[in-house]
């Protein structure tokens, strides 16, 4: 697509149009300048083959070039590898990835076609009700390809100074799935959707702290911090570890750092009471928060609603704690200030007042997360969120926009297709082609929007196409390229030619990738393909010296066409090696051509001529009269049949030569030995034939076979009369 | 199709494609290693690895042997000893033999023969006597080849030179003088160093109907049965061939002329090997009936035969089971090779389960 290049606005697929800093691959060719011409091309995947020549020198004598072969090579293929990945996943893991994903995308397939089938019948409101949880389904389990499950706690003897698990850091991509998830799929947690964003932003906030400050990274300060110092509360970064806990809904974080609070120390709790006091009431008001959601996981805290009556209800009542407490007398005796003040900013928090929120969080996302919890705990609709989420944008400005940031404001969007441009932008076509399966689960019009037949994509759904984009790159791997039927499957207007032209372009150098290619055939029942690439392994092999598998594979691709012409150089080949003692030779081809009447061209021919010469053998020792009888016949039968090569004529004759001398009677009657004369004369006129060849036979072969040939037929006379 | 698996199979997977596992036979059940052949594609290079399999279960790289072309098969002598020895041929057409330390898991030396003369296309298959000091090796140009231990370096001769006539994908030794040797056409050929010049006996299955290939990947021989080959081949055909009756094969799995036997799998069988862990339940039945036989598939089965019964489906994976291997030492383990770049280990009884 050269046009395509200059206008990033009519791309089918997205690329970055923005121009980054050139990358440099040194090119080591070895060939003493100056380079005369240089060609470049595509490779498998991402390499580049570049063949640099040298201009040809003016005197170039065979004999110099003998002398010194290493000085002019000429010219030389050297292979590029361009890019590295963008380092998050390297290539290993997206193979992972790209095979774990594909018994999860064919078993939904075949769920789509049996539910869709059975829905003809029913309504296709049922298919909708059932549709969305199987691929709630899928998604899990791609989630799991996508990293290890977030485990609430592990350890067994729990530390009460490690206030932060520190785990394996999860993938962007795993997060804009899960993102994709929350919205487009689980129907179920549409009223907790808050909620889930609250566990999202728990799960992935590390990410956002690789590039910016954020929640995470503050508590991963202070977790340092309150192994080291011993008075904890006389520190700043402490309270504001704590607040920025709250704000984000770390509920568990924040109760486990209060708790480290130094009044808590048995020595020291005689004469901190009240301090101690409030700490623990406010740790008791955090642990209470009500929540609406369908569950609470062990380790977390609060108290779950599962109605929205429910949680106003208890939501009304702990406020009511909050401003009791907040009013309190108590504040005046506690001497602490920073405890004081520490607290009484967690109260806010907790009364949703913004400017505490914001000087809070650090991430405008986090103070997003913060509204749902303190501020505006419903969910309000994608357009409420997506005004909510610019005004937070507005109050914590975003130096970097990363594509999970893109996904996100796509989502609130509601524009499935900026949703698709940016997960093309950031993660690819794999992400694309699977997540188009979560975002028409239950967006009716997103399904339309993906299904529908476009003329300018020639007649296929964006879903096609961007099934067809992935196919492309795994079959451009040769350790994905077996995988990538079973997403050409999936498109029914583009993916079996597609398909038949993978196939096609297969090697048949290795012999495990012909036998996968042809279990595929056989997989999507393409007996046209499967015998094609039958006659293509045929010939190679019969090019490359291995004469039986090439008989083999094109005997059973069943190509007469090719079969005959290759008897014929194999004929070749025969009549100048065969002899009775060499026949071993060609014993196993023989065994392997078979018997069967019709299955190996012109070569069935080998097999009845391997019984004659064996029998003939057989006579020669035995000298029996009714071997030699049926060894007449098996030479008639040979003479007649129309598969056996004129070549072959004289030097069965002339192997037979004293069969037909056979003292006492003649084996053969007239009519046979009228038969054989006419062969024989039918040969005498070739032999003034161009391209007649004939066998090392004695020159006056033709001669005897004629006079033993008459002396039998006088003899069968003689006997019949 | 389960999606995640079998749950009872140990995953491992590689950063490369593995083209072939074999467990290391081992001295102590302490001390467990694996070896495999793998490939990287990326840079085109081979190697063979050794593995421990620790407690966990994880698979530790202990050491690793570069092969300069992909490897087309490995195996090891059966006997253990010190230094065990390993065989590997490639598609390059070269023989590599390696010591290994069974102990300490190290490869230690190479001997190795590539020449043009030895072979002038892939070598297919190799196979080892008990103590690895002759090995039997053919190939796709159709030569078999014997190759020896010498003074610190390989001697080979050739027995046979089928000048491309026929090739050859599948060895094993039947006796110290004779070897079963497999090719198309579901072809199997019996050999007899005494009597050179060619196969003392031979046999092509007349199943190859339609567009199958009949090649024949694999050939197991039991050690007390040495007239029986049992012989994994396309279509999903499994078969034993009884040299004592040579026109009448017992058809273990596949779509047979006559007789059809519930195919375990219906695409090529790579590898067959006899079961030594199921106790046959015919064994008082007979010396005549066939003993269980383990068989790996490309469509993911690995599954165990015993003739005149249902197969016994072990695991029934979403990609091909290239390989596998079972422990001489603790017959209930086994090691497989996935497609999709893994090695995977099943334990089949309880005791070895828990000690994963």
């Amino acid at each position: 697509m050269p046009g395509r290049a200059s206008d990033p606005g009519n791309s089918l697929v997205h690329f970055a149009p923005e121009v980054r800093d050139p990358v440099v691959y040194p090119i080591r060719h070895g060939i003493n300048p100056p380079l005369f011409r240089v060609f470049v091309s595509w490779s498998d995947g991402n390499l580049l083959n570049v063949a640099c020549l040298q201009a040809p020198s003016p005197v170039s004598n065979a004999t110099a070039r003998a002398a010194e072969p290493e000085a002019d090579i000429g010219g030389k293929v050297v292979e590029v590898r361009l890019g590295e990945g963008d380092g998050e996943i390297n290539e290993e893991q997206r193979r992972r990835i790209a095979y774990g994903s594909v018994p999860a995308f064919a078993m939904l397939q075949s769920r789509r076609n049996s539910l869709s089938m059975m829905s003809r019948m029913a309504s296709s409101s049922s298919f909708r009700n059932e549709w969305w949880q199987h691929v709630l389904e899928y998604s899990n389990q791609i989630k799991d390809l996508l990293g290890p499950p977030r485990l609430p706690s592990s350890s067994v003897i729990e530390d009460s100074k490690v206030v932060l698990q520190q785990i394996e850091e999860p993938s962007s991509l795993k997060a804009a799935w899960e993102l994709m998830e929350i919205f487009y799929v689980d129907k179920q947690s549409s009223a907790w959707l808050p909620e889930r964003l609250v566990d999202w932003l728990a799960g992935y906030d590390c990410i956002l702290a690789r590039t910016e400050t954020a929640i995470y990274s503050k508590l991963v300060n202070v977790q340092k911090k309150i192994v080291k110092i011993q008075v904890i509360e006389d520190d700043s970064e402490y309270w504001e570890g704590i607040s920025s806990a709250l704000a984000v809904g770390w509920l568990d974080v924040v109760v486990k750092l209060l708790r480290l609070h130094g009044s808590y120390q048995l020595d020291q709790l005689g004469n901190r009471e009240t301090e101690n006091g409030l700490v623990e009431a406010v740790a008791v008001l955090v642990s209470t928060m009500p929540r609406m959601r369908a569950d609470l996981p062990t380790g977390k805290l609060g108290q779950c609603c599962k109605t929205k009556p429910d949680f106003v209800k208890a939501w009304e009542k702990w406020r009511g704690h909050i401003t009791k407490l907040e009013c309190s007398a108590f504040w005046v005796q506690c001497g602490h200030r920073q405890t004081r003040e520490g607290l009484r900013n967690l109260l806010q928090i907790m009364l949703g007042n913004i400017k505490n929120l914001t000087t809070s969080t650090c991430h405008w996302m986090e103070l997003y997360i913060s509204h749902f919890l303190f501020i505006r705990p419903f969910s309000t609709g994608l357009e409420g969120m997506h005004s909510l989420a610019q005004k937070c944008m507005q109050l914590k400005p975003s130096s970097n926009s990363s594509g999970l940031i893109g996904v996100f404001m796509g989502i609130l969007g509601g524009n499935t297709e900026v949703v698709l441009a940016e997960c093309s932008k950031a993660f690819g076509p794999w992400m694309v082609a699977h997540a188009m399966e979560l975002l028409t689960a239950t967006d009716d019009q997103a399904d339309i929007l993906l299904h529908e037949e476009r003329y300018n994509l020639g007649g296929i759904s964006m879903e096609e196409l961007h099934r067809l984009v992935y196919a492309q790159v795994l079959s451009s791997h040769p350790l994905t390229w077996q995988i990538a039927p079973t997403y050409l499957a999936s498109c029914s207007k583009q993916g079996l030619g597609l398909l038949e032209v993978l196939l096609y372009r297969q090697s048949v150098h290795n012999l495990r990738v012909t036998l996968k290619n042809l279990e595929i055939c056989r997989l999507y029942e393409l007996e046209n393909i499967s015998a094609c690439i039958m006659k293509i392994a045929g010939v190679y092999y019969w090019k490359h010296g291995r004469r039986g598998s090439g008989i083999h594979w094109l005997q059973q691709a069943q190509d007469e066409v090719r079969l005959n012409r290759i008897a014929q150089q194999l004929f070749e080949c025969i009549g100048k090696s065969i002899s009775d003692d060499s026949f071993k030779q060609w014993e196993g081809l023989i065994e392997l051509l078979g018997s069967e009447v019709g299955t190996a061209g012109g070569l069935e021919f080998l097999h009845k001529y391997r019984d004659f010469k064996r029998s003939l053998q057989l006579v020669h020792d035995k000298k029996a009269a009714d071997a030699a009888r049926q060894t007449v016949e098996s030479l008639v039968q040979l003479m007649r049949s129309p598969s056996t090569p004129r070549r072959f004529w004289l030097p069965l004759l002339h192997d037979s030569v004293h069969l037909l001398n056979w003292r006492g009677q003649a084996l053969l009657n007239v009519s046979e030995t009228n038969l054989l004369l006419s062969k024989l004369q039918e040969l005498s006129m070739a032999k003034l034939h161009p391209d007649f060849s004939n066998f090392d036979l004695p020159a006056q072969a033709l001669a005897t076979v004629r006079l033993a040939l008459a002396a039998n037929l006088r003899q069968a006379i003689l006997e019949e009369s | 199709m389960a999606i995640a698996g079998d749950p009872n199979l140990h995953r491992f997977p590689q950063p490369n494609p593995v083209d072939a596992v074999r467990w290391i036979p081992a001295f102590s059940s302490l001390r467990r290693l694996a070896a495999a052949a793998v490939h990287d594609p990326d840079s085109s290079s081979s190697a063979v690895e050794v593995h421990a399999l620790n407690p966990g279960p994880n698979l530790a790289l202990r050491s690793s042997h570069p092969i300069p072309s992909r490897i087309s098969a490995l195996r090891f002598s059966l006997s253990p000893q010190k230094p065990l020895l390993a065989a590997a041929a490639t598609f390059a057409g070269s023989l590599h033999l390696l010591s290994i330390d069974p102990f300490e898991g190290s490869i230690d030396s190479e001997l190795s023969v590539s020449d043009i003369a030895f072979s002038a296309a892939a070598v297919a298959d190799v196979d080892g006597q008990m103590e690895g000091r002759e090995w039997v090796s053919v190939g796709e140009d159709g030569r078999v080849n014997l190759v020896a231990v010498g003074d610190g370096r390989l001697e080979w001769r050739r027995v046979f030179d089928s000048m491309g006539l026929v090739e050859y994908s599948a060895v094993k030794w039947g006796s110290p003088a004779e070897f079963a040797t497999g090719g198309l056409g579901f072809g199997v050929q019996w050999w007899d160093q005494r009597k050179p010049g060619g196969a003392v006996a031979q046999f092509k299955g007349n199943w190859a109907c339609g567009n199958t290939i009949g090649m024949v990947h694999s050939i197991d021989i039991h050690p007390s049965r040495k007239h029986i080959c049992v012989v994994g081949a396309s279509s999903g055909t499994v078969f034993a061939w009884d040299l004592r009756w040579q026109h009448q094969p017992i058809l273990l799995s596949g779509v047979g002329m006559g007789d059809t036997v519930q195919p375990a799998s219906e695409s090529e069988v790579w590898e067959v090997r006899y079961d030594t862990h199921i106790q046959s339940s015919s064994i008082g039945s007979g010396p005549t009936r066939i003993l269980p036989v383990m068989m790996c598939s490309e469509d993911g089965i690995l599954a165990v035969l015993e003739q005149g019964e249902e197969p016994v489906e072990l695991l029934a994976e979403a990609c091909a089971i290239n390989g596998f291997d079972i422990d001489p030492q603790n017959p209930s383990d086994v090691i497989c090779t996935l497609e999709w770049e893994m090695i995977g280990i099943l334990p089949r009884s309880k005791e070895t389960s828990t000690a994963f």
